[in-house]
């Protein structure tokens, strides 16, 4: 993501300023890009458009002490991400429903070997670039994990955060992190499998 | 060296095993068990592709409503 249109530093000087067409121009280079990363943490448009809102209004507030040798993409995406975790823990009314690992794992005999009856998988990671109902059968996976899988997931696999940092954001522990992650990871590819082998 | 890693241990170690994170002598066991076990492979294939495929949701593309950009604009004006 480059500031194209106007440049960084007149962009950073015009929301100082509160130059109204600055405004309309950051919303205009700013809001698609920042509503693609909120739309992984949630896919409930309500609460999506709630946080972009909130953050585009944080990173005018805090346009002072950002870093100007910097680019701003990442800046404003962190703020987009902290945003939307944040949002979500204190929106949620209860705690989701817990993955248990044998809903999802595969199956094992008595002594330890793997049932060989697993369908063949042979999925290029690439063609979800090109395939868009692949794309969203994915989406929608990862969707459906109750919020405590989904964050961390998305988090770990989508924006390739260290487990120690996802452990730190989330207020979680280490190892919590990564069983988190391990059981959303075994939930999405139990449905992909489910729905590449009902395709078959 | 003798392998006496099973199914179910390479699946308890696959995390660790994708991340690095096992000693070198077991690291090489899961290697030589997946070498060996077919099921296996295709199941650390399986997860580890999903894992893959979620990294290109990453700045994905989406399609914003210019009613919404419009309420936007509104709303930061009013916030200046
Ligand atoms: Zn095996």
């Amino acid at each position: 993501m480059k500031t194209k249109e106007l440049g960084q530093q007149q962009i950073i000087q015009g929301l100082k300023d509160a130059d109204t067409e600055v405004i309309d121009e950051f919303i205009q280079q700013f809001s698609r890009p920042l509503f693609g990363v909120i739309l992984n943490y949630t896919k409930n448009p309500p609460d999506a458009e709630e946080i972009l809102q909130d953050t585009l209004l944080r990173v005018i507030r805090k346009i002072d002490t950002f870093r100007q040798e910097s680019d701003i993409w990442p800046w404003m995406k962190r703020i987009a991400i902290n945003n939307s975790i944040m949002w979500l823990r204190k929106r949620r009314s209860s705690r989701g429903r817990e993955i248990q690992l044998e809903e999802y794992a595969p199956t094992f005999s008595e002594d330890g070997h793997l049932h060989g009856s697993l369908f063949r998988w042979s999925v290029d990671p690439e063609d979800v670039i090109l395939n868009a109902e692949l794309a969203s059968q994915l989406y929608e996976a990862i969707q459906s994990l109750p919020f405590e899988y989904r964050v961390p997931l998305v988090l770990r696999d989508t924006e390739g955060y260290p487990i120690k940092q996802i452990a730190s954001l989330l207020g979680l522990k280490e190892a919590t992190a990564k069983t988190r992650i391990h059981r959303g990871r075994l939930a999405v590819r139990k449905k992909l499998a489910d729905y590449l082998e009902g395709r078959g | 060296m003798r392998n006496d890693l099973k199914c179910k241990d390479c699946f308890d170690l696959l995390m660790d095993y994708l991340e690095d994170n096992l000693d070198s002598e077991t690291q090489k066991k899961l290697d030589q068990h997946f070498a060996a076990c077919p099921p296996c492979l295709n199941f650390l294939e399986s997860y580890r592709d999903c894992s893959k495929m979620a990294q290109q949701l990453r700045d994905q593309q989406v399609e914003i409503p210019k009613e919404l950009e419009n309420r936007l604009k509104t709303f930061l004006r009013e916030q200046m």
